[in-house]
């Protein structure tokens, strides 16, 4: 079985407020003094397909990372290696500045891709990058290879030829089955994405690394965007006046600000 | 623009009233309808929502669809997507809102490159200027906004909760309603649905909640979260949670507040062991009254709080909840003024 995720590197999510500035010449917002990290669902992605890998022991799994940006930090990917991923494939190129690709121009280039790569029976996305957050690059490349797409997916299995999914949903989750190849697309209710051994981890350091341009995967000039950034801005976040209740112990400020809250009609007594 | 209307897709509740966020949209599309000089439309899906759709029509807007078809009972993909192309064929909106939902994170994207044209999601606004029609999204952990054109009709986005006061009942205009007929069947499917497991609402708990006990990693354990439950039970509110008590299984992800969490403005935010990432200050920076319990005196949840105690939840939760049931039951513990 051959699987293929899709993970993009994004500047950590957790960085402090002042990691994210706007450069208005360029139209664009950069990350600065905060490293790029593996994109949150998209490492639920990877340990969803490493699930799978754990379990189909009578076949081999073969997992394909995929990454596709213009700077991509190879330590950062080491990542995806030495917590098991088979071989990383690298679409790096000048034209693929994700700052300027929306998720059409996203979904249509790892399609591509995808189609180069040539076998597979499932892919594998996050529910949504934890930079722009949009959600909707998983559906579009199953759309530009023809194949169905599941999203929101908790938990994922392999049975008689077909994926079993777990999707979330507002009251609970709904199981549905799905034939392959598809693509699902994962959230965090999947679990995180397991720590690796020193071994694994010196062992990633020789696991195959290919690297395409656009060239390779038959894009020329750059993706077309249907969506256009007219501007960014900083908008001031909800602030308070915090005060500070104090005690002589912790239990006495927990008192001292039921108390408080009553008498100020935050609480009614 | 072409000529057809600003539609919502309205989504129903379990009892088949309008979903608040809807109400926003239709609110949200009302202004831009006005702004684009064009037509406010609503269309509802589902099985037997003829009465939904009757609510529906006592908003102010011009035109109720219906998709009513027995295969539409539950959402699915595959068939919610066909039927929904089957009545933008026929009603071709300039414009498509949705809540941005559990069901719209999956249905509009596929409308979208079904269309081709594309979709902003995850919307907390607009605005309309000489370029046109630009959606308005929260971009790296909300510390940033995008001002976003669509190029491409009609546009799309989907909306997040609160963002915009909901529309209320009032009827100026002549409604009509228009029954769309639906063709379905299952062959096309290629996705089954196996079984539904449905658990308590929870998360319609927390929303119509108002006050809020959350608890964060800082709690530690499924049982440290017995203590919230204990003042949520004893104050008529809920209980909520940032994500990794969702994530390590010590509450359900259903009470997850925050981006891809629940949104919620309770009257009271009661925020203990969280430490105020942008991610969850999204799910509730609209709380009237922040209190904030964390050891740390440096935690971000102080920057938004209203109240804070420093120190460990442990020994200030239980004072805390013993103070107010004993004011409750008409005692006068007294604390010390520091
Ligand atoms: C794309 C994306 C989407 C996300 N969506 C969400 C979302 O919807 N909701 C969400 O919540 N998060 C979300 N996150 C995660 C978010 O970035 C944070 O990781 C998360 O909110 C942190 O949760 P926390 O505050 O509980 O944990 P931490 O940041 O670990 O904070 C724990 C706090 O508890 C305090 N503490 C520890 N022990 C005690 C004690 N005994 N007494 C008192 N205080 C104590 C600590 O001082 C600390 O401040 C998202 C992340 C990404 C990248």
């Amino acid at each position: 079985m051959n699987i293929i995720v899709c993970i993009k590197q994004v500047p950590d999510p957790e960085g402090p407020p002042g990691s994210y500035v706007i450069n208005p010449a360029l139209n664009r917002v950069e990350a600065r003094g905060i490293p790029p990290v593996l994109s949150l669902f998209d490492e639920n992605a990877l340990e969803a397909a490493l699930r799978i890998k754990d379990t189909l022991t009578h076949d081999e799994v073969k997992i394909t990372v995929m990454s596709m940006g213009t700077r991509i930090s190879g330590a950062v990917l080491q990542k995806a290696l030495a917590a098991g991923a088979d071989e990383l494939v690298k679409i790096e190129d000048g034209a693929l500045e994700s700052a300027t690709l929306d998720s059409h121009a996203t979904a249509s280039a790892l399609a591509s891709a995808i189609r180069k790569k040539g076998k597979y029976d499932l892919i594998f996305t996050g529910r949504q990058a934890a930079d722009w957050n949009a959600g909707q690059v998983g559906i579009g490349i199953a759309r530009f290879l023809g194949i169905p797409a599941v999203t929101l997916a908790g938990k994922v299995t392999i049975k008689d030829g077909h994926a079993v999914v777990e999707r979330v949903t507002p009251r609970g989750y709904e199981v549905v089955r799905t034939p392959l190849p598809s693509l699902i697309a994962v959230s965090n209710e999947v679990g995180a994405l397991r720590y690796p051994t020193m071994m694994q981890r010196r062992e990633a350091k020789h696991k195959p690394v290919t690297s395409w341009s656009t060239a390779d995967i038959g894009l020329y000039g750059n993706p077309e965007t249907r969506l256009v950034v007219k501007g960014f801005f900083v908008r001031e976040m909800r602030q308070g006046r915090c005060e500070i209740i104090e005690g002589d112990t912790a239990a006495t400020a927990g008192l001292n600000l039921a108390q408080r809250l009553m008498h100020d009609g935050v609480i009614s007594p | 623009m072409s000529e057809g209307a600003v539609t919502v897709l309205v989504e129903l509740t379990e009892e088949k009233g309008i979903e608040p966020v809807s109400r926003e949209c239709l609110a949200m599309a009302g202004k831009i309808a006005g702004a684009c000089g064009t037509k406010l439309a609503a269309v509802v899906m589902g099985n037997a929502i003829g009465d939904a759709a009757g609510e529906v029509s006592r908003y102010d807007i011009d035109t109720v669809y219906t998709l009513d078809h027995p295969l539409l009972e539950c959402y699915e993909s595959e068939l919610y997507e066909a039927a929904f192309l089957q009545f933008y064929t026929i009603a071709r909106p300039c414009g498509i809102l949705m809540g941005h939902t559990l069901l719209s994170i999956d249905l509009a994207p596929r409308i979208a490159f079904a269309l081709g044209t594309s979709l902003v999601t995850d919307c907390t606004g607009f605005e309309y200027g000489a370029e046109g029609l630009c959606f308005i999204k929260p971009v790296y952990s909300g510390n940033i906004y995008a001002s976003l054109l669509i190029r491409g009709e009609p546009f799309m986005a989907t909306i997040r909760l609160k963002s915009e006061e909901p529309a209320l009942p009032s009827q100026k205009r002549h409604v009509e309603i228009v029954r769309v007929p639906v063709e379905l069947d299952r062959t096309g499917a290629a996705i089954e649905v196996l079984e539904r497991v449905v658990g308590e609402n929870r998360g319609a708990d927390l929303q119509s909640a108002d006050i809020v006990v959350a608890g964060g990693r800082g709690i530690g354990s499924a049982e440290g979260f017995e203590l919230l439950k204990n003042l949520a039970g004893m104050l008529g509110g809920a209980v909520g949670a940032s994500r990794p008590p969702c994530d390590l299984g010590w509450v359900s992800p259903a009470i997850q507040v925050g981006q891809t969490g629940g949104i919620v403005s309770p009257s009271v935010y009661i925020a203990v062991g969280i430490s105020g990432s942008m991610q969850h200050i999204a799910g509730m920076a609209g709380a009237k009254t922040v209190v904030a319990v964390n050891k740390d005196p440096a935690a971000t949840i102080f920057k938004i709080a209203d109240y804070g105690v420093v120190g460990d939840f442990r020994e200030v939760m239980p004072a805390f909840t013993g103070a107010i049931r004993d004011r409750r039951k008409g005692g006068t513990t007294q604390g010390n003024r520091t």
